[in-house]
């Protein structure tokens, strides 16, 4: 395993916001991600985590949102991405790194044709003319499984269904056949049914383009479905990372292992799920020691203590908790 | 239709003897005119009795929200009528409004807690507001009335003295369900209650709104997409396609044998099977 080189290697990751008077507000403080090419990876963790501000970092649009990298390092395909300045992110963006984000309505201009934003997204490779182009886009919207691409092309998004729009989205992410395709919470407005055919079409075109994936998700379960890994955030740091099967069969982080326990197909009905106690840290009044601690049954004194708790392998996977072999007292 | 509520048979008979707590008879609503005219709701009759947990599920456009809205006096209908308690409550004939006198007796509370709660209001002051219209009770009494509603939903005095916009979106939604409950509501509508929450937040509620049911004897029709909920929620579902109840039943046996393939087709879509 060693000798293989990851394509995207993300080390003690720090991402602030900019504050008036050269004050910082730290959202993520210790994320940890590797991924080897054509695997795919999950990031799971709830609002105020710092997963999609992790994705920002990893397309270089941080600045756009007011934040920037304080520390760490972000590798990918053997170049140090972190503090690249605009003009390297130029040649990553799209075509190294395709990104598909949260909402596709938002992702779309209204005003534009299909078309107009397809051939703008093939033509920044280069040397395409017009008319080639806009065979690429039709091939690309087939691709992506939209029947009658032809009309499509001539539709604004307000037109589209929103799983529609998403297949557009994908289909502008992968346009430039990037290695690295991240998708931030694909599904997550979306029917599940609809949601299904997104995920599973996701994973047909990873396998078809030989491309890495990261998938963002609130949902263990859409994670477990699609990828081969799996790292956990919560509030702003990775807690557990390792392959899916080791997470969802033996947790090794006490947070893991509620995401897991508190889902509705865990209990009975009339039964009261096992739901973590409290609210999720939220940015700007993390606790000291390990961020889980006020919500966790293992804590004690030694969780409450700064630094932050560093990932340590455990098992076959890494666990940033201190307990990490007494997690299964929590059974009990 | 007949034999799909056949379907749910025996369970109805026991909670029968005191009739049915709301009742929606052959609803259907339609938007627009002449070739317009889109019917969101066609003919749908809904039943729930006292105490019970019912389910609609459906995917966005199969008209769950629209029968809802029509359940608690926020939508008329083109057609049918809404009885609670053996009463007529509203029709297609109705005023456009349903009377002030009846509204408290049927709640909602709705998907996005981030815009359904006054940004410029205090936490307390958004349920005592709620307090003293359905109560008739003076500003203090209202205040102590709203903190004890607010303790019963996890929230802490601490937190109600905030603005909506520093609680988390599981904490607002708690809110929600407190002022829906101020009046005294004999039925309360959640409308995808936990489709903007995280999921810590979602079991918290989700328990919450199970012992309102199960200990309180609170009637919920919990309206939502995602089966997995409902088959942990509910003793009866609804499904919806394009407006129409295609299939009816209890959940469990729903859930174990569907009867159509629509119904089959959302099973299948649940995330990890």
């Amino acid at each position: 395993m060693s000798e293989i080189k990851p394509l995207l290697e993300v080390k003690d990751l720090c991402i602030s916001f900019r504050k008036g008077g050269g004050r910082k507000l730290p959202v993520v403080d210790a994320a940890n991600l590797s991924l080897n090419r054509r695997k795919a990876v999950g990031i799971v963790g709830e609002s105020g985590s710092g997963k999609t501000m992790l994705c920002r970092a990893l397309i270089g649009t941080l600045p756009r949102h007011g934040a920037g990298i304080v520390s760490g390092t972000v590798r990918f395909d053997g170049q140090e991405l972190a503090g690249a300045p605009e003009r390297v992110w130029r040649g990553i963006r799209g075509r190294e790194i395709g990104y598909i984000p949260q909402s596709s309505l938002a992702g779309l201009n209204p005003v534009l044709t299909v078309e107009t934003q397809l051939v703008e997204s093939i033509t920044a490779a280069g040397s395409l003319s017009r008319q080639q182009a806009r065979q690429e886009a039709v091939a690309l919207l087939e691709q992506v499984q939209i029947p009658r691409a032809q009309q499509v092309l001539q539709a604004r998004s307000h037109q589209l269904s929103g799983g529609m729009r998403q297949r557009v989205m994908i289909a502008a992410a992968i346009a430039q056949a990037p290695k690295l395709l991240i998708a931030d919470e694909p599904t997550t407005a979306l029917d599940v049914t609809i949601q299904r055919e997104i995920l599973s079409l996701i994973t047909q075109l990873r396998q078809e383009l030989n491309m890495a994936l990261i998938l963002v998700s609130h949902d263990l379960a859409v994670i477990e479905e699609s990828c081969d890994d799996v790292m956990v955030m919560y509030a702003g740091a990775s807690v557990e990372a390792g392959p899916v099967a080791a997470l969802s069969n033996a947790p090794r982080h006490p947070y893991t292992r509620a995401l897991r326990v508190s889902r509705v197909d865990r209990a009975a009905p009339g039964q009261d799920l096992e739901a973590i106690p409290g609210d999720a840290a939220s940015v700007g009044s993390w606790p000291a020691g390990c961020r889980f601690w006020p919500r966790c049954a293992l804590a004690d004194e030694d969780c409450r203590r700064d630094p932050q708790p560093a990932l340590m392998p455990a098992a076959q996977q890494l666990s940033a908790c201190i307990h990490a072999e007494r997690l299964s007292e929590l059974e009990q | 239709m007949a034999a799909l509520t056949a379907h749910a048979g025996e369970k109805l008979q026991e909670n029968a003897a005191d009739g049915p707590l709301l009742e929606g008879k052959d609803i259907s609503v339609t938007f627009g005119r002449g070739t317009e005219a889109f019917d969101a709701v066609r003919a749908a009759s809904v039943t729930l009795y006292g105490g019970e947990a019912v389910g609609i599920v459906g995917e966005s456009g199969s008209g769950k929200t629209t029968l809802a809205r029509v359940l608690v006096g926020l939508q008329r209908p083109s057609a049918g009528e809404v009885w609670l308690e053996g009463e007529r409550l509203y029709s297609a004939a109705a005023e456009r409004r349903l009377p002030r006198s009846e509204r408290w007796k049927t709640q909602m509370i709705f998907q996005d807690p981030y815009s359904s709660l006054n940004p410029r209001m205090r936490v307390w002051q958004a349920v005592a507001e709620a307090v003293q219209v359905w109560h008739n009770l003076p500003r203090a009494a209202a205040r102590v009335e709203a903190l004890r509603l607010l303790h019963t939903m996890g929230i802490s005095d601490d937190q109600a003295r905030q603005f909506p916009k520093s609680l988390s979106g599981g904490q607002r939604q708690r809110v929600s369900v407190a002022r829906a409950l101020a009046p005294g509501p004999k039925v309360l509508i959640a409308d995808e209650p936990t489709s903007s929450i995280d999921q810590s937040a979602q079991a918290q509620l989700l328990n919450l709104l199970r012992h309102l049911q199960s200990e309180r004897g609170l009637a919920i029709i919990f309206i939502s997409h995602d089966l997995g909920l409902v088959r942990y929620l509910t003793s009866r579902v609804y499904v919806m396609q394009k407006g129409d109840i295609v299939e009816a039943g209890e959940t469990q046996a729903v859930m174990e044998q569907p009867q159509h393939s629509y119904t089959q087709l959302l099973i299948n879509s649940i995330p990890g099977r």
